[in-house]
């Protein structure tokens, strides 16, 4: 099945690929995300690590009882790693039943709790049976260095030296070795696949910045079986995105810090793998490489549009994910061909999209002659056509340009600009959508258009350098752009002033006082890695710093991203409305943000509640504190 | 060439518009034209359907049509095709005849292309993708007829003056292992305009603070005329009032002759479905509250003394 299927280029830089096997797969790092969990597992893996050489071992000694491997088969230090290790798993054992049976997570709902069960039971028999197979070895007088291995050498106290014992240390290494080799057998139908799979899907996984998406050129000239519309059904899946549905072992972490099925949505990033993984299982790959059967759409029959569309492309299921799934990309995948082939999407959405589409070029439909209505008196050069840009291309973004609370944030970078004494200029009428929004709807060709244009403007200009305050533009402008040949150097505006916060370009004259708590933005913190320049230019202000408990990689969107802020949300809770309450549990007076979207979320949020806690973004509440002319 | 067909939407009060849309076109493109109508009311409507272009119109007011939606529909024009070998057959994309469209398909084998915005000549249609950015010519080919669904209001209905010859229809009921049946009707009655179509809208957000001062609001509708009540998102949100009163960018996009609002900012969401308002009244106890700048007229007060005064007085105006 993965062998006929499409391939995405995922070979590059093996280098990083490399690494990523030695932190995230030896290394288990992204299981360490939680430490009972990640103990647990790094137990059972590094343990079998050690053991695999013992089943050799075991097999050997099946055949002659006096065959063992060389060098380490009778090394003393070889036996006490054994003995240690067997021991960890079996540990690692009762942590998970410990987790599974006394704590029993809300991440595990969905998942086939009685096929671990059986799974946990038998790693427990492997070891039991090794160690047992030890001990009676012991008492035979058959084993090389019985002080070496402790427990082994204990249990050998329950065995005499006559002829059962003879019998029993025959069962034993064949329970052993049938076990292992009867789960074998047993792993391609089962959710423990992943010992296989995870591997090489961490492998292929995606280098670089999450948030970058892979384009998928529409030509209409161009020939029509080229022409491809995101996934439609099995047979669209990437050779990546087959694996990943092969990877999964229902851990649920991914469930676990979802924004929808926190908030009561049918959206659930485990639950879309797995159905995808039924789903895909349930075809013959012969058939569907011979064409003889008729393949189903994957949405409604594998997934159902709604789940499609609750997704907000956060990022936080792949952040969580140990073996590098990629829930988001397939996500996107399917939204363009509802899209792009089936015009099936919320039809609030359309009004985004035509918004985009028509003569205005933003998601509002705003006149782009109102683009520069944000600038009032403060000196702003709009550069006119035909001018070559200064330093700096301010990219104000359709938010920044045409929503109110967005524009204040607007005005206080350009104030900033100013007193620090760049030269910069904005684009004016000439700006455009980025395209994101349509990008995330799964509106491809028309982000693709998009793109294409805003390059060129660039291209004509000369611009080099950009500033966006729009988590969203950033992301698109800087990791998606150099596909459609952008050579720019994008920064986000919270980095350009810790910069000139650092060169005392900008210096804070007004202490602050009060205390504040930082809303990570998804399209800067985790899709992009940027968590700390927000944080130094809030230093900066002189408030006092709160986290809230999801800070970070770990943040909780504001529910915007992904085109959702252009979609009426069901469920049981709103996301904006869930993440806000996080943020006044801090008791903090000031929620900082650095993106509109998530200040226009988190705003509305504030005053549904009826919450007197002040939202701004952190170059407003730097603008505060100098005083003179970058002050508001 | 065949003849062209229009399979004919008809009702008791006489042929839906689209039929007459259906019609100008099929007699633009040329060749003989004719009209199937099933349902109560086809013979009656065959003089309308003879005016704008149908030389013959095969009839039958058997009430079959209406009590098993699709099936007897689908199974009767499969007999008149197999009879008569229409070229063409054009079909308005409702909701009955694209069930009808999709029947005969399966059991022709023929074309049917759904969506069409234009109908070129014989055997090219026209239709938008790409949410209308592309439009693309399509060749219909296959065996005859070809069936398209055409978008409604594609074209303006123009009668011509002719006459039609009726040919009455035994309908075919067909059979299969299911049938659906319709066991209940029931129509929506809506008091007053709808939102959309309002010539005044009045619409309320979170300032109102909770559902029932939406009553409030109902009253001065009610004492305007042809007055419908909306509300912002935030109140939506709020469940004060369901999401079909929701006006802005994810609700519905209203251009009244005059837009009142009451306790409603003006966020950017709410004021893309709005703007095209003729006048913008706007009640508001914050002075800074950005819907003021763009209103025409601007009130600064408490919306619950104000919007009783309003009401009171339009009424008393009317009664003099």
């Amino acid at each position: 099945m993965i062998a006929a299927a499409r391939s995405t280029p995922r070979t590059g830089d093996v280098g990083t690929r490399a690494r990523r096997e030695l932190t995230q797969v030896l290394g288990q790092r992204k299981l360490f995300q939680r430490a009972l969990p990640g103990t647990m597992h790094a137990f059972i893996f590094w343990g079998f690590l050690v053991l695999f050489p013992t089943i050799v071992e075991a097999m050997l000694a099946i055949v002659n009882p006096d065959w063992t491997l060389p060098f380490i088969g009778d090394a003393p230090w070889f036996i006490f790693m054994v003995e240690v290790f067997a021991t960890l798993v079996a540990v690692g054992v009762a942590i998970a039943f410990y987790i599974r049976k006394v704590q029993r997570p809300d991440r595990f709902r969905g998942s086939h709790m009685a096929e671990a069960d059986k799974i946990l039971l038998t790693i427990l028999t492997i070891v039991a049976t090794l160690l047992l197979w030890n001990a009676t070895q012991i008492a035979l007088g058959d084993f090389a260095h019985p002080n070496a291995a402790p427990i082994s050498n204990a249990l050998s106290n329950l065995f005499g030296t006559g002829q059962p014992t003879e019998a029993l240390e025959r069962v034993f290494v064949w329970a052993h070795v049938l076990i292992v080799l009867g789960f074998l057998t047993y792993l391609p139908k089962s959710k423990h696949l992943h010992i296989i799979t995870a591997a090489p899907n961490v492998f292929f996984a995606k280098n670089g910045p999450g948030g970058h998406l892979t384009p998928e050129r529409i030509d209409l000239e161009g020939p029509e079986e080229d022409m491809r519309f995101g996934v439609a059904t099995a047979k669209d899946l990437s050779k990546k995105q087959l694996l990943d549905l092969y990877s999964c072992t229902e851990c649920g972490r991914c469930q676990e810090v979802c924004p929808a099925w926190n908030t009561g949505k049918p959206l659930s990033p485990k639950l879309l793998i797995m159905n995808l993984r039924d789903h895909v299982a349930g075809i013959d790959p012969a058939a569907m490489a011979a064409g003889t059967i008729e393949l189903q759409p994957l949405v409604p029959n594998a997934v159902t549009d709604e789940v499609v569309w609750d997704c907000v492309t956060c990022g936080a299921c792949v952040q969580e994910c140990p073996v590098d799934i990629e829930h988001v990309d397939t996500i996107v995948d399917l939204r363009r061909n509802l899209v792009m082939a089936e015009s099936r999407f919320p039809t609030e959405a359309g009004t985004m999209l035509r918004g985009i589409e028509g003569p205005s070029e933003n998601p509002w439909g705003q006149p782009a002659a109102a683009r520069t209505e944000w600038i009032g008196d403060i000196p702003v050069r709009v550069l006119q056509p035909g001018e070559q840009a200064p330093e700096y291309l301010f990219w104000v973004g359709c938010a920044g340009a045409f929503d109110d609370r967005a524009k204040k944030t607007t005005q206080s970078v350009a104030r900033l600009l100013n007193a620090a004494g760049i030269e910069w200029a904005v684009l004016g009428s000439r700006e455009r959508c980025t395209g994101d929004p349509a990008r995330r709807m799964g509106h491809e060709y028309l982000f693709q258009g998009l793109a294409e244009q805003n390059v060129a403007t660039f291209a004509e200009a000369g611009v080099r350098k950009v500033v966006a305050t729009c988590a969203h533009c950033f992301n698109t402008l800087a990791n998606e752009y150099p596909d459609y040949g952008a050579k720019l150097e994008v920064v986000h505006h919270t980095e350009l002033l810790t910069h000139l916060l650092a060169n005392k370009r900008l210096v804070t004259t007004s202490g602050a006082s009060g205390t504040v708590t930082y809303h990570d933005a998804c399209y800067l913190g985790r899709h992009n890695g940027n968590f700390d320049a927000p944080r130094d230019v809030l230093g900066a202000t002189g408030l006092n710093a709160t986290e809230m408990e999801r800070a970070r990689e770990r943040s909780f969107c504001c529910g915007a991203g992904g085109a959702r802020m252009w979609m009426e949300e069901g469920g049981d809770a709103r996301i904006n409305d869930t993440r806000f309450a996080e943020a006044a549990g801090t008791g903090a007076d000031t929620l900082a943000v650095a993106c509109p979207y998530c200040f226009v979320m988190l705003d509305d949020a504030a005053k549904a509640a009826g919450s007197d806690m002040r939202v701004a973004d952190v170059a407003t509440l730097l603008a505060e504190s100098i005083s003179g002319p970058a002050g508001t | 060439m065949g003849s062209i067909w229009v399979y004919a939407g008809v009702t008791a009060e006489g042929p839906d518009p689209s039929a007459l849309e259906l019609l100008t076109k099929a007699r633009s493109i040329g060749g003989d034209v004719a009209a199937v109508a099933l349902g109560p009311g086809a013979t009656a409507a065959a003089d309308q359907l003879g005016a704008h272009g149908a030389a013959t119109v095969y009839a039958s007011d058997d009430t079959v049509f209406v009590d098993q939606p699709g099936r007897p529909a689908a199974h009767t024009l499969h007999a008149l095709v197999q009879q008569h070998t229409p070229s063409l057959i054009l079909f308005a994309g409702t909701y009955d005849a694209r069930d009808v469209a999709g029947r005969l398909q399966a059991m022709t084998g023929s074309t049917l292309m759904a969506n069409a915005t234009d109908v070129l000549d014989a055997t090219h249609g026209r239709t938008e993708i790409f949410g209308g950015t592309k439009i693309v010519d399509v060749e219909l080919s296959g065996p005859e007829p070809r069936l398209v669904l055409v978008r409604p209001h594609s074209f303006a209905p123009e009668p011509a003056g002719g006459s039609s010859t009726v040919v009455p229809v035994v309908p075919v009921v067909g059979d299969g292992a299911t049938t659906a049946t319709v066991v209940e009707r029931h129509s929506e009655v809506a008091s007053g305009p709808k939102l959309e179509e309002a010539s005044v809208v009045i619409a309320g957000g979170r300032g109102l603070g909770g559902p029932e001062p939406f009553a409030m609001l109902d009253e001065l509708a009610a004492a305007l005329g042809n007055a419908a009540v909306g509300a912002s998102r935030a109140a939506v949100d709020a469940g004060w009032v369901p999401y079909s009163y929701q006006i802005g960018q994810t609700g519905k996009t209203v251009k009244p002759e005059v837009y009142i609002s009451a306790g409603v900012s003006g966020a950017l969401q709410h004021v893309v479905g709005m703007k095209g308002a003729k006048r913008i009244v706007a009640i508001n106890k914050d002075a800074d509250a950005p819907i003021l700048k763009i209103a025409d007229l601007g009130v600064v007060g408490d919306l619950f003394q104000i919007v009783p005064a309003l009401t009171e007085e339009v009424r008393k105006r009317a009664n003099s």
